[in-house]
């Protein structure tokens, strides 16, 4: 009995791990600024993201008439942690211009190491800017 | 009783069903990396980096001060070793400048068509079939002002089952007046793979 016992706790924890595996948290976190009134929401869906890489400042100014955003970030871990951002832009009504063409890219945090990721409007009617941060293992 | 057994092996045959089924799903266009080839996300990076510096160049800034050039792009030279779809890659590039409002676009890839259609349309004049207040006349073109231009590069080394692969885009952006060097950037990308000790 006993070891029937033992079987069905083993084939539970299987199952679950199994279960697991299957559950990748594809949210992380988000910094939305707003070049109008100068304020900007730093979101962090994924604690895991959020104790690995921390959102350290956020600076904007204007070039060439567009809107340019500098977000520093630091990974607060020893090894090297991989992780993917993009920065997608919206006009004054909230309205996103071009998603399809901000693309997520490849960001290699060295240990403790911090780094400046930027991105610029597409067009002169972007005023606000979301970056979205995740890790590269939760890009399929 | 005997039923049972019957019921175990239907769905036993069922489960062995499921996993010949051919799966297919729409994914997200910026996947990670798969191989060390050129992939759709480090094509879509790449012209996102490219037009993006290009935008905030100063040399540019100097340029569309008060005015929209007009420019025109050449497909991209592929040196690679791969056949990669090029023009695809240089629209992408076009797209991207011309949704940006800076720059204004002449497609030189179907200048042939135009002349072929100036032809036929003073055939036309010529022979009276149409309004000529209303005919489109020759010499209205508009001028080049810049011309940009770009390369693939790659370099590719193989050490034992370790295989890595680097990949260079290069654009210039040329000021057709003045010959000069307007803006030119390059993206590097490097990708290695593994080959396990077994197996393919």
């Amino acid at each position: 009995m006993r070891t029937v016992k033992h079987l069905a706790i083993a084939a539970a924890c299987a199952a679950g791990l199994i279960g697991l595996t299957g559950c990748a948290d594809t949210a992380g976190t988000v910094v939305q600024t707003d070049h109008l009134t100068n304020s900007t929401l730093v979101h962090e869906n994924n604690t895991r993201l959020a104790r690995r890489v921390r959102v350290m400042g956020v600076n904007y100014d204007t070039v060439n008439d567009l809107q340019r955003v500098h977000i520093t970030l630091a990974s607060t871990r020893h090894g090297r942690v991989r992780v993917d951002y993009r920065i997608c832009w919206f006009d004054a009504n909230g309205m996103e211009i071009d998603g399809d063409t901000k693309t997520y890219r490849t960001l290699i945090l060295e240990g403790r190491d911090g780094v400046t990721v930027s991105g610029v409007a597409n067009s002169a009617a972007g005023v606000s800017s979301k970056l979205r941060l995740r890790e590269t293992s939760q890009a399929d | 009783m005997k039923t049972t057994p019957s019921c175990i092996s239907i769905l036993a045959l069922a489960a062995l069903m499921t996993g010949c089924a051919t799966t297919v799903q729409e994914v997200a266009l910026d996947r990670a990396a798969a191989t060390t080839k050129l992939e759709p996300q480090d094509v879509r990076r790449t012209v996102e980096k490219m037009v993006e510096s290009l935008l905030v160049a100063p040399g540019v800034k100097e340029f569309v001060s008060d005015r929209r050039p007009v420019m025109d792009i050449e497909p991209m030279k592929n040196r690679s070793t791969q056949h990669i779809d090029m023009i695809s890659i240089t629209d992408s590039v076009r797209m991207q400048l011309l949704r940006s409002g800076m720059f204004r676009f002449v497609d030189r890839s179907s200048a042939g068509t135009v002349g072929t259609d100036i032809a036929r349309i003073d055939q036309e004049n010529t022979l009276g079939l149409v309004d000529a207040s209303k005919a489109v006349k020759a010499g209205q073109q508009t001028a080049l002002d810049m011309y940009l231009t770009g390369t693939l590069s790659e370099i590719k080394n193989v050490t034992g089952r370790t295989v890595d692969q680097y990949y260079k885009f290069s654009m210039i952006l040329k000021d057709l007046k003045t010959g000069e060097i307007v803006w030119a950037d390059e993206k590097e990308i490097r990708k290695a793979a593994t080959r396990p000790v077994f197996g393919m």
